[in-house]
């Protein structure tokens, strides 16, 4: 494979299959299918050589491609991969071909539909990752918002046009503002460099200028607009009203997809723009960013544990992890940065297995409610096991990927931040509360309910879909090191240290 | 006069004597008349044919005309946005049994109107082409004349159209009492001799050309005839109506303002332009969320867009106009897409055009739905499409030309909007099919036209150096 296309093979597959897909009979349910599963699986195999090409001890681009595209205002059709882009591209790749696994059978209407979005949508998300020109990562970033708006929509719970509907302002309210920083930005730099240019490296060469009080100071302005997209994508505490619908609304596919890879374009755009274009701005927002985080630790634990229908208690474990992630980027250490990048990762492993897992009883009940359940474990051992694999990954047990990111979050942070990483301690506390009771509840007790005595176990298809999120818990917790050394340079860059 | 001034109004001579022969051809030979669209179609390509194969040669007709770039810019988006509807019309027209040389003759001479008006140098050019485009679409409105709706909107339109043109005609007098001369080419070298600043005259003028045209465009305040005659005209005509006189009338206004530099006469005249371009924005938008009615939802939808459109000539310069031009062509085929979708759902011409009725359509005709849906998007402004590149340039004219705020409130009134299309989205896909699905006829032109459209939304939304490039161009011509 020549790596001067690379990055736009593993961009563009997805669309350019689900595009030729349009023109297939509706009827050809068995032909949308595997298309989009051999779509997902060829471009997870472009990230695999983008991988094995990569180049660890390199913090700039790599693969970089660049096209002209609208020269007289200074856009191109760039993309590089770094460290952070790659593990987030392989997350994306790998969950992708897990979604058409786990929505083979659930999803029986409108299958075309549904696998055309899906491959818009991991366009979308891939594009945003590697997109290093602004209005590129503009455009991408825009794309993911219709097919999700489909997926929710169509494909979704009993609430969901109000879910999709939701979704969709959320999203557009913060980014729109971003369009309008983005093309301020390109005007500072016209300013300074004489030159129009939208391209993401030409930006960081930029000091965009700080100025008096908040509505006089370009920076706290653009910073502000930047991180109102963001924080509303993660979410960040006050803004995150539209997931609980979204994530309980949307077919299994769907919240995989949304907890796995869509909020960590959040966290991801906090990192890659946010931080370095405007430092100082930063530097005055990370005490209401800290405390935002650890609100949004606390209380999505809180009541994530006061919630009945499991899906929805995944959804507010969300926040909570949200939050570590936002903990450990606002921190600023190399230690605490890392531990978030990889937190992003395994919260996407972690919390995209619970989904499935979710996705995977709901199918056979049609009921998420947990008093519904009860004894599982003697019924289902594999489905149990593998449960609980998710959930002691999901609450930090050592040898697992969420304690390596936990930890290197919580260290990291605690030279500089003691109080907010005593408080977010706690969160892990009421991690394994919540899911452990959940745990309990729905596996061990009594069965009282006369359906859950001849429920079926995991499938193999279903288990084939869970298997490399099990995995990757294990390696991810025995050796992060693979991963953790891809991304530390890229890091090193962007906070400067 | 010499041959190179007959050479450079070309286009317009075919169009003209096209029209001429289909409404002759009607009235001796009616039994041609399923032949009338293609012939229409037929001069549309030709007159486009020649406007691209004859040199510009800048001011003509003793400078009453400018045929430049910018001129063959405008007559690009008015011959293609004729071309689309003629395609349109004519399954349209056989369904209503209205299919008559003169629906095609005062089409054609219409958009002669608007391709005169937007190359028009002098002032009473101005005015001989408004009257030529609205004249025609007055009749075009009421052509279903049995229809209470449609005689409404042509009376409508014609009622406050005669009100503009006298507006229009009083400013120009006043101009002309100011300046001495009617050329506009005139009037900016004697506007650049010595300062007008507040002069009464002048001031008058430029109040009485804005909202003379502001009529045109349906601006706020100037808007409340919108909604009726695009809801009671035909609907190929209303797709007409709803791109072409504004194209042009923009571009009048364009050349208005680079000759008469109104900032010079008053420094309010960026805070009015500015407020009127707010007001429709923020007005088409609300009352776009109540409107129940598809063609009233297009009315208001559009009120915005030209409000949205306006922001580039607040901005005015290089930036803006190019953004001004790119946005009238985004605008036509999204438009025109939706309206050629519309003129398919509906089974009987009197009855409302309701959003209902699309209800669960998304998946019974993939194809005209999946064409609605993507000009929703793109008058949505979210990319990949067209919509958000237009969009994206005119905001970034107004932040380059130091008016930050005007594209804040032109992204949140993009939010705002953003409801009311997504709903149609809504109702195309994720409504369940009525009992009783009304049974619409989808004829092969309207699928070209909106198939056409769709490919235009997306293609010049992931491509937009052609169209930009071709605006930069035209641009060049006022500003440099």
């Amino acid at each position: 494979m020549p790596t001067d296309s690379l990055l736009s093979a593993i961009v563009l597959t997805p669309a350019v299959v689900g595009l030729l897909l349009l023109a297939t009979p509706r009827a050809a349910q068995r032909l949308h299918r595997w298309a989009g599963l051999a779509a997902s699986l060829v471009t997870l195999a472009f990230a695999a050589a983008a991988w094995a090409q990569f180049d660890p001890a390199n913090a700039a681009f790599q693969f970089v491609e660049k096209r002209q595209w609208l020269p007289t205002v200074g856009i191109s059709y760039r993309l590089g991969m770094d460290g952070i882009s790659l593990v987030l591209v392989l997350l994306t790749a790998l969950l992708q071909p897990i979604v058409f696994v786990s929505s083979w059978k659930s999803i029986r209407e409108n299958v075309k539909g549904y696998v055309v979005s899906m491959l818009l949508l991991e366009t979308g998300i891939l594009g945003a990752f590697l997109a290093t020109d602004l209005f590129l990562f503009y455009v991408f970033w825009e794309l993911m918002l219709v097919p999700m708006y489909f997926i929710i929509g169509v494909w979704g719970g009993e609430r969901r046009i109000y879910a999709a509907v939701k979704f969709v302002l959320f999203t557009l309210a913060g980014s729109l503002l971003m369009l309008v920083a983005i093309i301020y930005l390109s005007f500072v730099h016209h300013a300074q460099v004489r030159l129009w240019s939208f391209a993401y490296e030409d930006m960081l060469t930029l000091s965009v200028p700080m100025g008096q009080g908040f509505w006089h100071s370009p920076q706290m302005l653009l910073f502000a607009a930047f991180a109102l997209a963001f924080a509303i994508k993660v979410p960040v505490f006050p803004l995150h009203t539209w997931l609980p619908d979204a994530h309980t609304e949307a077919p299994t596919g769907g919240s995989i997809i949304l907890a796995g890879v869509l909020l960590k374009l959040g966290t991801y755009g906090l990192l890659r723009f946010n931080r370095p274009l405007f430092p100082q701005a930063w530097a005055a927002a990370t005490p209401l960013f800290l405390t935002l985080a650890v609100i949004a630790i606390i209380y999505g634990a809180l009541v994530a544990w006061a919630q009945r229908d499991m899906k929805k208690l995944v959804a507010y474990s969300s926040v909570t992890h949200m939050g570590f992630v936002v903990l450990g980027l606002f921190a600023g250490t190399l230690a605490s940065t890392q531990g978030a990048l990889l937190q992003m990762i395994n919260h996407g492993l972690s919390t995209g297995a619970l989904f499935l897992l979710v996705g995977v009883i709901y199918d056979r009940r049609h009921t998420r409610l947990i008093e519904d359940f009860g004894g599982l474990a003697a019924v289902m051992p594999l489905y149990t096991g593998a449960f609980l694999l998710a959930t002691l990954a999901s609450i930090g047990l050592p040898g697992l990927n969420g304690f390596v990111g936990e930890f290197l979050i919580l260290t990291g942070s605690f030279a500089r931040y003691p109080a907010a990483v005593v408080l977010a301690t706690t969160g892990i506390v009421l991690g394994a509360v919540y899911m452990l009771s959940l745990v309990q509840r729905v596996f061990w007790n009594a069965i009282t309910q006369p359906e859950n005595r001849s429920l079926a176990d995991l499938t193999w298809q279903e288990a084939l879909a869970f298997a490399p999120l099990g995995v990757l818990m294990i390696w991810i917790g025995v050796h992060p090191g693979t991963f953790l050394s891809l991304s530390e340079a890229a890091v090193r860059r962007l906070i400067g240290g | 006069m010499n041959p190179s001034d007959l050479i450079a109004i070309l286009p317009e001579l075919v169009l003209v004597l096209a029209g001429g022969i289909l409404v002759l051809a009607d009235a001796f030979a009616p039994g041609l008349r399923p032949r009338f669209g293609v012939f229409a179609a037929l001069s549309t390509v030709a007159a486009l044919a020649l406007r691209w194969t004859t040199p510009l040669p800048g001011a003509v007709w003793s400078g009453a005309l400018s045929v430049d770039a910018l001129a063959r810019f405008v007559d690009t988006y008015v011959l293609a946005a004729l071309l689309l509807v003629v395609a349109m019309a004519d399954p349209y027209l056989a369904r209503t049994r209205a299919r008559f040389g003169e629906f095609y003759g005062l089409v054609l001479w219409s958009a002669t109107g608007a391709m005169t008006l937007a190359k028009a140098d002098h002032l009473l050019v101005v005015f001989v082409g408004l009257e030529l485009l609205s004249i025609s679409l007055y009749v075009l409105n009421a052509f279903h004349c049995d229809s209470a709706l449609s005689l409404e909107a042509g009376w409508k339109y014609l009622v406050v159209g005669a009100f503009a043109s006298a507006l229009l005609l009083f400013g120009i007098a006043l101009l002309y009492g100011a300046t001495g001369t009617f050329s506009l080419r005139a009037t900016a070298r004697v506007i650049g001799e010595r300062s007008f600043a507040g002069d009464p005259l002048l001031l008058g003028a430029l109040a009485l050309l804005l909202a003379g045209f502001g009529f045109k465009l349906a601006l706020v305040p100037f808007h409340a005839w919108a909604p009726d005659v695009y809801q009671g005209s035909p609907t190929p005509v209303t797709a007409f109506l709803s791109v072409v006189p504004k194209g042009v009338v923009l571009i009048a206004l364009a050349r208005a303002v680079a000759s008469l530099t109104p900032t010079a006469i008053s420094p309010r005249w960026v805070t009015l332009l500015a407020t009127v371009a707010v007001g429709s924005q923020v007005l088409g938008n609300l009352v776009a969320i109540a409107q129940r009615d598809l063609k009233r939802m297009l009315a208001y939808s559009g009120i915005a867009h030209m409000g949205y459109a306006l922001v580039g000539l607040v901005a005015f310069g290089f930036d803006g106009l190019t953004g001004v031009l790119v946005y009238l062509a985004a605008y036509t085929f999204m438009n025109i897409a939706a309206f050629a979708v519309v003129s398919a759902f509906s089974e009987n011409e009197d009855e409302p055009h309701l959003i209902n009725d699309l209800a669960g359509q998304g998946w019974q005709r993939p194809f005209l739905s999946f064409a609605l849906a993507l000009s929703m998007l793109s008058l949505a402004g979210i990319p990949p499409t067209v919509g958000f590149v237009a969009k994206f340039l005119v905001f970034r004219a107004a932040v380059n030309g130091g008016m930050a705020w005007l594209a804040v409130v032109g992204v949140i009134n993009s939010l705002v909007s953003v409801f009311f299309y997504v709903r149609v989205i809504y109702y195309l896909y994720m409504k369940p099919l009525p009992q009783r699905a009304p049974s619409y006829s989808e004829p092969l032109a309207v699928r070209l036209v909106a198939g056409a459209c769709a490919l235009a939304i997306v293609l010049l939304g992931m491509l937009p150096a052609w169209v930009l490039g071709a605006g930069e161009l035209a641009a060049r011509t006022l500003v440099r």
